[in-house]
């Protein structure tokens, strides 16, 4: 008997819950050059905002410890490229289509949600509402539970389709942000995005990257990921959750479905090993076949507590 | 199209070169009949302390028995694990990977400008274009190094008959000076010649040999390095600014770009 990958989120299905995560698989494109993007659940875009962003200069990225940093400036082709030159090939991809959106102002969610609103095969937007790389709003979005209502509310009213509120574990009760994330109208949340941190050369004395501070990411963040899925999923709050943060074997997806993920999304792991997701796909058929378990879905939230 | 696929394979031969620099040779790659003179290769590290994957370049390739060779010198923490390599040892690797080296005109001159470490790539374009036929009395081989110990694998360049030009800071060997500026000296004097640079080594070398082919209207390519998280273009770490603005990936836009092209 093959077990059952498929779940349900807001009313999407997917056929397993394993997604690529925002800015680890750029537009598709180069992925698809490394396996076969109907293999996921899922793929989450790199954010888009509304004017094209060319980046922060380099170096943009360091290595840490079990991990890296990275302030890569929300560098993307902006709303109106994406549309034109990113979606015809996505729509061709058999395989969810999730829309990472950023802004700086309420309005430019609201304006690039809209335009998303016409294109059918996105079947949902992910909010990021939590990345620490920019000066401007981003953080400050996500570290406030009315700007984070706002935010949601307002796209709600723009765009019909599920909405994914994609969280930062930068603040001092994730839960709260959660449950403003639900009054607004959120059908999901993603869980978490990178961790600030900073690097610094103690021979050039020197930042490692020049945005000075970035976002942490890789397996040093799984227990923060986790521990964040853990709290939300036990808060007042009843949305779904995508569980992200340092995910790259079997076992660390299965530790987030026991904590209360219904899915995850794979991140830094890609760059080290691209084909990850595959690899976790295959493994999680034989780790639910050695539990006799039916489906994926009966591990959500089994974690056996002391 | 194949896909590109990470793959476990084994250490053959490992080589100390003196001087810090070593050589490895691995196989049987199932990539290796994609691979050319420009491409590099991720290398995973077998330790926890090291998380990313190294970009080497690709110093030659046995099309038959699937071997691919890499040289390198000790500089951190990678390439110090990755002479600790022996043969027999197992070792993941991802590629081969980027833009290559173009191929040169049948009448074009070729020049290549190795400097230090950036001697892989250019001893794998000379070795393919002999390989293939290209008259190796057309291929001008400039080789630069701060003295002796830096240049290495002389006995191997010689042995494909190219003009060697090896160029020292204190002219321990070869000649004397930069090797931008004996670069420029030999175009000049062939001013009849259509000529092709390509270049790889030490950023200083790079920002010369650009500048020049610039002022002499000489076209070429240039081989860049950049720390790579990913090396397949997915999380625009590995970015150099453009000189027409904005930003390419080293790992999937290059590593090679043309001359003019990029704001060294
Ligand atoms: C290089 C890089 C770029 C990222 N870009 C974005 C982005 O544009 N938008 C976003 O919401 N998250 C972005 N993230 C965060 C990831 O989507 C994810 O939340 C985070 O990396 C944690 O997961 P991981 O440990 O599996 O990488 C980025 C992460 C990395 C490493
Ligand atoms: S190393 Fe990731 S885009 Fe080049």
């Amino acid at each position: 008997m093959t077990p059952d990958l498929s779940v349900t989120i807001a009313g999407v299905s997917f056929k397993n819950p394993i997604l690529t995560a925002s800015g680890c698989c750029g537009y598709g494109e180069e992925l698809a050059g490394v396996f076969s993007l109907s293999k996921l659940g899922g793929l989450v875009t790199k954010s888009i905002t509304r004017e094209v962003r060319q980046g922060h200069p380099p170096p943009r990225t360091a290595e840490t410890g079990g991990g890296m940093l990275n302030a890569i400036g929300l560098a993307n082709v902006g709303i109106e490229r994406f549309i034109e030159e990113k979606i015809p090939f996505l729509e061709k991809q058999k395989t969810n289509i999730i829309v990472n959106v950023a802004g700086s102002k309420i309005s430019e969610y609201v304006e690039i949600c809209a335009r998303l609103n016409d294109q059918p095969r996105v079947d949902m937007v992910e909010l990021n509402i939590s990345c620490p790389n920019v000066d401007v709003g981003g953080i400050e979005f996500g570290t406030q539970p009315t700007l984070t209502e706002d935010t949601i509310r307002r796209v709600r009213q723009v765009f019909k389709r599920p909405i994914i509120a994609k969280l930062a574990p930068n603040v001092t009760d994730i839960s709260a942000i959660a449950q403003a994330a639900e009054q607004g109208g959120a059908d999901a949340l993603a869980v978490i995005n990178s961790v600030v941190g900073m690097v610094v050369d103690p021979h050039t004395w020197r930042p490692r990257i020049t945005n000075n501070k970035g976002g942490l990411t890789g397996p040093a963040i799984k227990p923060i990921a986790l521990a964040a899925v853990d709290r939300v999923y036990n808060s007042p709050c009843n949305l779904p959750i995508i569980g992200i943060g340092g995910i790259a074997t079997v076992d660390d997806m299965v530790e987030f479905l026991l904590c209360g993920a219904t899915a995850v999304q794979i991140g830094t792991a890609l760059f080290v090993e691209p084909d990850t997701p595959v690899k976790i796909e295959a493994g999680l058929k034989k780790y639910l076949r050695g539990k006799k378990m039916a489906s994926v879905r009966d591990l959500v939230g089994k974690v056996r507590k002391y | 199209m194949s896909k590109i696929n990470s793959e476990e394979t084994v250490v053959i031969r490992r080589r100390d070169l003196h001087n810090d620099y070593y050589s490895l040779t691995f196989g049987p790659l199932k990539g290796i009949s994609r691979c050319r003179p420009g491409h590099f290769i991720h290398v995973k590290l077998p330790t926890s302390d090291i998380f990313f994957r190294r970009a080497m370049s690709v110093a030659s390739v046995n099309p038959e028995s699937r071997e691919l060779e890499i040289i390198f010198k000790v500089f951190g923490r990678g390439t110090t694990r990755l002479a600790r390599f022996r043969s027999g040892d197992p070792i993941d690797v991802l590629g081969p990977l980027g833009v290559g080296f173009s191929k040169p005109k049948k009448r074009e001159r070729v020049i290549c400008v190795a400097g230090g470490i950036g001697f892989p790539p250019l001893l794998y374009l000379a070795t393919s274009l002999v390989a293939a036929g290209f008259d190796p009395k057309q291929i001008e081989f400039f080789y630069g190094g701060r003295s002796a110990p830096d240049i290495i694998e002389r006995q191997r360049i010689r042995k494909l008959g190219v003009n060697f030009h090896p160029v020292t800071e204190d002219g321990s060997v070869g000649k004397k000076g930069l090797v931008t500026h004996h670069v420029a000296e030999l175009i000049e004097a062939r001013p009849d010649e259509k000529v092709r640079l390509y270049a790889c080594g030490p950023e200083g070398m790079l920002r010369s040999t650009n500048q020049l082919g610039l002022d002499m209207g000489v076209p070429g390519e240039l081989a860049l390095e950049a720390p790579m998280p990913c090396g397949i273009g997915v999380c625009l770490g590995c970015v150099v600014p453009l000189t027409k603005g904005g930003y390419a990936r080293v790992c999937y836009d290059g590593p090679v770009f043309q001359i003019g092209e990029v704001a060294l």
